[in-house]
């Protein structure tokens, strides 16, 4: 182990031990941008990856965003066309912003938001995806312009970046996610089913299993939910956005 | 629905067709699937050094159909951490009477989106913490971290992550807790025990060495 990693584990143990310590999210912010400072990064957001009507700002954990720039990629929605983003729906692996791939003739909006992220010295960056139990998707995305990225330094910034990550969702996200959890997948693919229109019998041979245990997925649905049927089930799924049509 | 059932040293003679088909299950998942080829073998059964009598297997079964499995191995004997691994682990291996290394941990592909995955996680603590083991010991790829913490799981890592086979992976400690298992329960909606214990068909005395008849 050479002395250099030695001390990049040291650095990166030390961090993960503060992050425990401290519980308030600004305290959370500031360690992690003095951390991460070491490897040159000026920026960075700690965010959910929003369902197709989930609002961007809505699933933002932590950030430390240069204000005009949060403002801009709000109002332009430039979630939807990010072309980082769209690599971590697709990738477990963290990655450098260069290794997102998008064609700049036909997709002129992903060319625009990297191209204006420059503007905030948000010029080279790096991208840990996060995917979770239950389908939950998650990165932790950073960002400056003299980054210290290597095969040396890329490991502890992985780690910490993890470890990061888990520190805002156990302070910012315990409502939702208690609620993303309510139901099983199963309970979930039955109830997405009924809304689709189709019988038990219909589901069961869709997803492989009997008319009976679809029914027990959703009887046991209708308890957590407390709905009365099967149709207040459906309508609490959705109106929770636990199930999407 | 699966239960997970206890085959140690003590009881597996009772197990002998799951424990076939748990080998051959590990070998189309960590090798066919995984791509872990060093680990493929001619026979089509995934069986290394570890699979001994001091192994405890926590086999997650639906209707005699194995659909999960993990193993569980004594640190206090060489282990795959401190025999194949050491150089992932910064501040020395972790071992003693109550830590165990957990290995070998999969579901079958057609129960990847139902509960058998929590089920299993749920079932380790369980059986953890039913038998005074107070944390277990992995090497596992980074993106099982995660996982592991929104289940509940209190994870230390042993060290910086290091490359296998192009995929980062790393040395993990995990914490085993009532609060642990409480969570994986909880996230799960398993509303009680997952472990099936059944009764050693051989004497325990059969395993102090004797002079053969």
């Amino acid at each position: 182990m050479s002395q250099q990693s030695f001390d990049f584990a040291t650095e990166a143990f030390a961090f993960i031990e503060k992050l425990d310590q401290i519980s308030s999210v600004q305290d959370v912010v500031d360690e992690i941008a003095k951390s991460f400072s070491l490897f040159g990064f000026e920026n960075f957001i700690i965010t959910g990856l929003p369902g197709i009507r989930e609002r961007f700002d809505d699933v933002v954990l932590l950030r430390k965003w240069p204000a005009g720039w949060f403002e801009i990629y709000t109002r332009e929605d430039y979630v939807r066309v990010d072309p980082v983003i769209r690599l971590c729906r697709s990738t477990a692996q963290p990655f450098e912003w260069s290794e997102a791939p998008f064609d700049r003739e036909r997709e002129p909006r992903a060319g625009e938001v990297m191209d204006r992220a420059t503007d905030f010295r948000m010029r080279n960056g790096f991208c840990l995806p996060v995917h979770g139990i239950n389908g939950y998707e998650a990165c932790f995305s950073m960002s400056g312009v003299d980054l210290d990225l290597t095969s040396r330094t890329k490991p502890a910034i992985h780690l910490m970046a993890m470890y990061a990550f888990e520190r805002a969702r156990q302070i910012l996200d315990p409502r939702p996610r208690e609620d993303a959890n309510l139901l099983t997948p199963r309970e979930r693919e039955a109830l997405m089913w009924a809304a689709a229109g189709k019988s038990a019998a219909d589901t069961g041979d869709i997803l492989g299993i009997t008319a009976r245990t679809v029914t027990a997925h959703i009887v046991s649905a209708c308890r957590k939910l407390e709905a009365t049927n099967k149709t207040q089930a459906v309508a609490r799924a959705l109106q929770y956005r636990l199930i999407r049509i | 629905m699966s239960f997970v059932y206890v085959i140690t040293g003590d009881n597996r003679a009772f197990y002998e067709d799951s424990l076939e088909q748990y080998y051959r299950l590990r070998h189309e998942i960590f090798v066919e699937e995984r791509g872990w080829t060093d680990l493929r073998r001619p026979d089509g059964r995934e069986i290394d050094a570890y699979d001994n009598d001091h192994a405890i297997y926590l086999l997650a079964m639906d209707g005699g159909r194995v659909v999960g499995g993990q193993r569980l191995y004594p640190t206090r004997l060489p282990h795959m951490i401190s025999e194949v691994f050491p150089h992932m682990v910064e501040r020395g291996v972790p071992q003693g009477a109550s830590i165990f290394e957990w290995t070998r941990y999969f579901v079958v592909k057609a129960r990847r989106t139902g509960r058998t995955d929590c089920r299993l996680l749920a079932a380790m603590q369980e059986y953890c913490l039913e038998e005074g083991i107070s944390e277990v010991t992995a090497v596992v790829e980074m993106w099982w971290l995660p996982r592991w913490q929104q289940a509940g799981f209190k994870v230390r890592p042993l060290g910086l992550p290091h490359p296998i086979d192009g995929q980062p992976c790393i040395a993990a400690a995990i914490e085993i807790s009532e609060q642990s298992l409480g969570h994986v329960r909880k996230i799960a909606g398993l509303r009680g025990p997952s472990l099936v214990r059944e009764a050693p068909l051989t004497p325990r005395t059969h395993r102090v060495p004797h002079v053969a008849a």
